[in-house]
């Protein structure tokens, strides 16, 4: 819902989610600036909860930058973010107590996965549980144990993250941000840094996740994921959405001449 | 020989006292003092700025002259021992600061993000995530600098402390037998300086072993 273009309106055929009344996460009039580059313009967006989002579009459209607002990693410069109750407006100092509330709720995968290379994969996975959830290391490890199980790495638990591959190192990543339980998590080009092979790995945990309805947000080039996986599809360039609505309908019947142009590019790669 | 060993060795716990002592100095001050330096205020972070590069632009001997004879010697009472470990110490400070500046900018952006998006507080942040690393790219640095401080504590003996130098200028006062005793006094000085290359050496390849183990 930007302001500046709406949106594929085709009804939905295959929304798995159960939408509610209200809104679970509402971007309103999200500005960012990098001094005098205004990065995104007057973005404004809402998901419900259980909604898988993907957003897609040319590189420097301003995808990574909307996601980093949402948990207030890049605050926008304007706007204001809400989720659940708890309301972030730019320019209003918001409390530690909010952002936490706010963060707490919000898993983030990098492209780059940023493991914390001197602690091994188990204390990876158990740190932040044990600091901010109080969880006793016993419990945590617990936990963090059957979360590696289910990305299929529980046999790397001992191990430094430097000993495992890419599409191994991101799963880590997976189970790591889940081991906060979050409400909604945030995939920022999750395999744009692995070969095919091993973003295939990475591309099924996240699958799992959907079909068990996490409300997920992805910044991703994998076309057809975003299509077959996700329930909405979001398309940004230049800072702004040119359009967004049921997947399958932006990705085969685009509206917007800037989109056909995209998805042209890409399937013509 | 053995008599010129025996009287050097009077030298020793005072040279170990005061590289040990200005060197721990150093790197406890390094941190506050890289802060200031790291401020996200320009006027706190150019006086830091200039601060370092003025301590670090004098040589260690006006340095201690001005702290003992200086400071020392109108406005504060310290002994020799005193002003050296303080004079060497803030010369420490300073050195240390720009090292855990490159150190933590050595730190990937991403550990700080991770850290972030994982809730961590400030100081969980810096404790947990960032320390570690930053030790891990500091050692090295830091081990270099330590024996050149080894070194560099021969100054002490200009304001008294009777370090190995002192002792070796005092042996050979007495005894004329210049050759044997500053050969003495190098021995050991590099005595002193294998072991802390050794241990950097260790520390170095047991962090390292260990990411990637």
């Amino acid at each position: 819902m930007s302001s500046v273009s709406p949106v594929s309106t085709a009804a939905p055929s295959v929304i798995k989610v159960q939408k509610t009344e209200q809104a679970f996460l509402s971007l309103k009039g999200l500005h960012k600036s990098f001094g005098p580059y205004e990065v995104l313009h007057d973005v404004s967006l809402e998901m419900h909860k259980g909604e898988v989002l993907a957003i897609i579009g040319p590189s420097g459209s301003g995808k990574s930058t909307l996601l980093r607002c949402i948990n207030q990693l890049s605050p926008p410069t304007a706007g204001s973010v809400s989720m659940d109750g708890v309301t972030i407006e730019a320019g209003c100092s918001s409390s530690r107590n909010d952002l936490v509330k706010l963060r707490r709720r919000i898993g983030m995968v990098f492209q780059s996965f940023n493991l914390f290379p001197h602690l091994t994969v188990l204390q990876n996975v158990s740190l932040a549980q044990v600091r901010t959830m109080g969880r006793s290391k016993r419990d945590a490890d617990k936990k963090s144990l059957e979360l590696l199980d289910r990305v299929g790495l529980a046999n790397k638990a001992e191990l430094y993250p430097a000993r495992c591959s890419g599409g191994q190192q991101q799963r880590i990543a997976i189970a790591r941000a889940l081991a906060l339980e979050p409400e909604l998590m945030l995939f920022d080009e999750p395999t744009s840094a692995l070969d095919p092979e091993l973003g295939l790995e990475v591309l099924a945990v996240m699958k799992e996740l959907a079909n068990e309805g996490m409300s997920m947000i992805m910044v991703t080039h994998e076309m057809h994921f975003a299509e077959t996986v996700s329930d909405r599809v979001v398309v940004m360039a230049e800072g702004r959405i040119l359009e967004q609505g049921i997947s399958r309908e932006v990705m085969r019947n685009p509206q917007h001449e800037r989109v056909v142009q995209f998805l042209r590019a890409v399937r013509d790669r | 020989m053995f008599d010129v060993f025996k009287a050097m060795l009077d030298g020793v716990p005072w040279t170990i006292a005061v590289t040990l002592l200005s060197f721990t100095i150093g790197c406890l001050l390094g941190f506050p003092i890289c802060w200031l330096r790291m401020s996200p205020f320009r006027v706190i972070s150019f006086a830091t700025a200039s601060l370092v590069l003025i301590i670090r632009s004098i040589p260690p001997i006006v340095w201690l002259f001005f702290v003992f004879f200086g400071a020392g010697g109108g406005l504060l009472n310290l002994s020799p021992i005193a002003a050296a470990v303080t004079g060497l110490g803030i010369i420490t400070a300073a050195q240390m600061s720009e090292v855990y500046r490159g150190a933590l900018s050595a730190v990937p952006v991403g550990q700080y993000e991770a850290a972030h998006v994982l809730n961590l507080n400030a100081r969980q942040r810096f404790v947990d995530i960032i320390l570690p690393q930053m030790l891990r790219i500091v050692v090295p640095s830091a081990a270099t600098y330590a024996i050149s401080l080894l070194k560099d504590s021969a100054v002490a003996s200009t304001i008294g402390v009777t370090d190995i130098s002192a002792v070796a200028y005092q042996v050979t006062q007495q005894t004329f037998k210049g050759i044997e005793v500053y050969t003495t006094a190098a021995l050991l000085y590099l005595l002193l300086s294998v072991p802390v290359a050794l241990f950097s050496r260790w520390l170095g390849a047991t962090l390292n072993t260990r990411i990637s183990k």
